[in-house]
């Protein structure tokens, strides 16, 4: 909500701009990378990844954009444990609605994103559910409950999605901006493994019972700079 | 603002929209549905007070006077057997079944279902016949096996 209210600043400050000199925009092409993933990676043995975005910017405050990554994580269940290991690319569009002053070049952008992935689910261990046995009035497993280190890996699984993007990005430098998004995306389609479930999709991140996931990261990114305009 | 509104109000629909899927409230593992019919009528329940367990355990049913239990069936093996106590006579059944595991959800994760339901061997003491009804256990809401006593 903070954000909401720094702009809500900034387009009462934009009445006495009328007179003044128009300032030119950096368009470019801008790389960077999130850094997020790169520090769960460091952190947690259950996952790796990396995302690399990039944007280009068409008009002054529209840019083409997209997301490029693999992830290979470990999700660790009540009574089973899998390992989803792919890529991802996703393209879109991000909109600034940021009113700058003078020569600054911060955003707080909508967008949407069309996604793919492809990976592969393997199914490491699990337990086989059964519901405890009342004796006395106590309620407990009747027999040793069923483990199985099944390691069974199904590969060519696919999944694509659309994603409602927010986020904002600062420039801290002459053209080094730090950013962070969230995304807000539904499964269109996904293949399936047999006798399993895509319940982690890498770019789409843990999917929801309603199919919808949700995704941050936090990006350093630097444009490189085409042309003035 | 206008703008703001809508789009916050769109990202809050869209949080709503992630429901965790917690408490596994599927159906898992059956269990073996035993049905208790008389000999004579053989389309009617008859109730039978019995101890039932399962050979080197804890009895399921003490003194219990049902029309039919449930009894669970080990995944990890390919057989069990059953006493069944009635007014101090004992009988016993080796059930010999397949299994077979199958995802159900995230919260449940797997659950097994038995297939090739057959006996192995049974005693006849206070039972006088043993039909399977049905060799598929998949779900609870049938009798698999009748005992007619």
């Amino acid at each position: 909500m903070a954000f909401f209210s720094i702009t809500a600043v900034a387009q009462q400050k934009n009445v006495s701009q009328k007179d003044s000199i128009i300032y030119q925009k950096n368009y470019g092409l801008r790389l960077g990378v999130d850094m997020s993933k790169l520090l769960i990676g460091a952190t947690d043995d259950h996952f790796s990844g990396y995302e690399l975005v990039g944007d280009y910017r068409i008009q002054k405050d529209l840019y083409i954009a997209g997301e490029i990554g693999f992830i290979e994580k470990t999700s660790d269940e009540d009574n089973y444990n899998f390992t989803t290991k792919g890529s991802y690319i996703t393209v879109g569009f991000n909109k600034n609605t940021f009113q700058n002053w003078l020569e600054m070049d911060n955003e707080i952008y909508y967008g949407a994103r069309y996604g793919f992935s492809s990976f592969s689910q393997k199914v490491n261990t699990y337990t086989v559910f059964q519901k405890g046995t009342e004796i006395e009035g106590v309620s407990s497993a009747y027999f040793e409950p069923k483990t199985v280190d099944l390691n069974r890996t199904y590969t060519n699984l696919s999944a694509h999605w659309i994603s409602f993007v927010l986020g904002l990005k600062v420039e801290t430098f002459n053209n080094l901006f730090l950013g962070a998004s969230v995304n807000f995306s539904k499964l269109i389609g996904a293949t399936e493994p047999n006798n399993f479930k895509n319940l982690y999709i890498p770019g789409f991140n843990k999917v929801y019972v309603t199919n919808s996931g949700v995704s941050f990261n936090y990006t350093l990114s630097y444009r490189i700079p085409l042309y003035k305009k | 603002m206008k703008k703001y509104r809508l789009v916050f109000l769109l990202l809050l629909s869209l949080l709503s929209a992630c429901e965790n899927d917690d408490f596994c409230t599927e159906d898992t593992t059956p269990r073996l549905i035993i049905g208790f019919y008389d000999l004579e009528n053989p389309e009617e329940f008859k109730k039978a007070p019995l101890i039932v367990w399962a050979e080197k355990m804890d009895s399921i049913y003490q003194e219990a006077s049902l029309d039919s239990i449930a009894l669970p069936l080990n995944p990890d093996s390919r057989n069990i057997t059953y006493k069944f106590s009635h007014s101090k006579e004992v009988d016993q059944i080796n059930f010999t079944y397949e299994s077979e595991d199958v995802f159900v959800s995230e919260s449940c994760g797997f659950k097994a279902i038995f297939t090739n339901l057959g006996i192995e061997s049974s005693t006849n003491i206070w039972i006088e016949s043993i039909d399977i009804n049905n060799s598929f256990i998949e779900n609870e809401n049938q009798v698999h096996v009748k005992i007619f006593h």
